[in-house]
């Protein structure tokens, strides 16, 4: 830890708390990651290699950069290019009020970052504002790999997890357990409507339960017409049958027409029929000028 | 992560020059010559072999254990680190990188020491001598040498490729598919991209099958024939080296010339 100065603590995680740091020799500003090595058994945690290994492999603008990963007696310090802020702390200062030119912007690279990602076979998982960070000069970077994995292959249930509902897709609510690209996409989906109600989270649910009643209050409730299989997923349990919203208006009232039909075809509740990061990527609300109507 | 070889760490960090692995093996091989020391590869890829199946791990997450240890010693002495405590950390480190679900360190201690008594007891007379906290420390140490580039592509991808576009069977498969396990024996993992060696593989799997129909096939193919050559040549001195060898007499003789390792750093 010689090379690194620790300054203050910027953010409390769930393997470690991540501070403040600075190249004693450059004086560049990183961000230090330190991660606990708990006197139990794995050894360094499956999670921190996870995020290790994959960061080696994902160098894009649109993705923040590990620099360097440190051992010393019992601890791990992973060390990352530093950013302002994260999404999450950004809303908080926002007082409802969010440029939509901004929005736009985030939602792009958002998109380019999350592109990359599965073009390298690479779900991120956890995609939630806090997880993305920021840059005063307008960047946006996907952080937090801890949870992320290479795709394809069917996940255990993972009983100790308590990530937040919010930005889970039903399918993956009612316990499909192959994880696709179409996890991430809808995520960005919950992430784009926030953005463009300027940090109002969409489907704020408490339990399961209600994340699910939540999103079909919006979207309506699936069937097995709407979305072949879903009664069969394991944990599939019946609801009551809402309707689908008839206008997207009163959910994101400050996004244009273009950018409500981005957020439909992100927000769809049977897996595979949302659309892809390089598709939203070519949508017609990304090259229009910057008229807000 | 699959696809995209050419920007992986594995493309860009770990296709070593065998100029580069000669020079860096000079200390070792003052008091071993070239056969033995691979002769001690060789038996340490098997001990990781056994240890994998005994843990009931995947063939790949065995070969990414056992390319983690050819990339330690591509860049170390054997002296370093005892490789008998580098082949169960580097089994450890695999199978949470290729998310086999974590092996507990006590279990891979206790298969340790149960398979060094049943299986290679011709080897080692006295007791597997390390702990968890060895094992731990290694790990870190393994995870700086290797410059935290765990993601290893294998031949056995693009191997399946390969047989699948041949329109060939189940044979060939199986028997390419066991030359490219032991194709780990040799330096071809550290000198060739998978898929080079795949091709190599799959050609000496022909030969053996006699299959001379796939020559033009092979011809067809889009690849540097010349490194191929270089691949199945390494592959066959390995057969060769094999054929002669007694490791159940040898292998003790063999193990007390290396380099006397340090105990594990303490860090
Ligand atoms: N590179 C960074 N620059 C600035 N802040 C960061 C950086 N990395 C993490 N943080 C802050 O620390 C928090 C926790 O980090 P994160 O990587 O998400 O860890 P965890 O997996 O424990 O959630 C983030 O939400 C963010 O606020
Ligand atoms: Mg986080």
């Amino acid at each position: 830890m010689q090379k690194y100065e620790k300054l203050e603590k910027i953010g409390e995680g769930t393997y470690g708390t991540v501070f403040k740091g600075r190249n004693r020799e450059t004086m560049e500003i990183v961000a230090l990651k330190r991660v606990r090595l708990d006197e139990d058994d794995e050894g360094v945690p499956s999670s921190a290699l996870r995020e290790i290994c994959l960061l080696k492999e994902l160098k894009h603008k649109n993705i923040v950069r590990l620099y360097d990963v440190l051992h010393s007696d019992k601890k791990l310090t992973l060390v990352f290019e530093h950013c302002d802020q994260d999404l999450k702390k950004y809303f908080d200062s926002l007082n409802g009020e969010i440029d939509m030119a901004v929005c736009r912007s985030f939602m792009l690279q958002l998109l380019r970052g999350l592109a990359f990602c599965h073009s390298h076979n690479v779900l991120h998982r956890d995609l939630k504002p806090q997880n993305l960070l920021i840059n005063k000069n307008g960047e946006l970077k996907l952080a937090d790999f801890g949870l992320a994995r290479a795709f394809g292959i069917p996940v255990k249930c993972y009983s100790a997890e308590v990530v937040t509902l919010w930005y889970r897709p039903p399918d993956v609510l009612f316990g499909a357990k192959l994880y696709t690209t179409s996890i991430d996409m809808w995520s960005a989906g919950c992430i784009f409507a926030e953005l463009a109600d300027a940090g109002r989270p969409l489907f704020p649910g408490s339990d399961v339960l209600d994340q699910l009643m939540k999103i079909f209050r919006v979207l309506g409730t699936p069937t097995e017409e709407t979305w072949p299989g879903v009664t069969h997923l394991a944990d599939y349990v019946a609801l009551p049958s809402f309707p689908p919203i008839t206008s997207w208006s009163q959910i994101v009232p400050r996004l244009n027409s273009k950018g409500r039909d981005l957020l439909q075809k992100l927000l769809v509740c049977r897996p595979n029929q949302r659309i892809s990061a390089e598709q939203a990527m070519q949508h017609p609300y990304f090259t229009e000028s910057s008229s807000n109507h | 992560m699959a696809g995209n070889f050419w920007q992986s760490s594995h493309s860009q960090q770990w296709i070593l020059d065998r100029q580069d692995l000669i020079r860096e093996r000079q200390y070792d091989l003052q008091v071993l010559s070239e056969d033995e020391y691979q002769k001690i590869f060789i038996f340490f890829a098997n001990v990781i072999q056994v240890l994998g199946e005994q843990l009931k791990l995947r063939q790949q997450v065995i070969a990414t254990a056992t390319v983690y240890f050819k990339r330690f010693y591509a860049r170390n002495s054997l002296k370093n680190i005892d490789p008998l405590l580098l082949a169960p950390t580097c089994i450890l480190l695999a199978s949470k990188v290729e998310e086999f679900g974590v092996i507990s360190n006590s279990r891979l201690i206790t298969i340790c020491q149960s398979v060094i008594k049943s299986k290679f007891s011709y080897a080692y007379t006295q007791e597997f001598p390390y702990r968890t906290n060895h094992v731990l420390e290694c790990e870190f140490y393994l995870l700086e040498n290797l410059d935290c580039c765990l993601i290893v592509y294998q031949p056995y991808r693009p191997l399946l490729q390969l047989v699948q576009d041949m329109g060939q069977e189940e044979q060939l498969l199986t028997l390419s598919w066991r030359i490219v396990n032991d194709s780990l024996r040799t330096d071809v993992c550290l000198l060739y991209p998978p898929y080079q060696i795949a091709i190599a593989c799959l050609q000496i799997a022909c030969v053996i099958l006699q299959k001379d129909s796939m020559k033009t096939w092979f011809a067809e193919l889009n690849v540097d024939l010349e490194k191929v050559q270089e691949i199945v040549r390494a592959i066959v001195n390995l057969y060769e080296l094999w054929k002669d060898w007694k490791e159940k007499d040898e292998i003790q003789m063999l193990l007390s010339k290396i380099p006397k390792p340090k105990p594990a750093p303490q860090r």
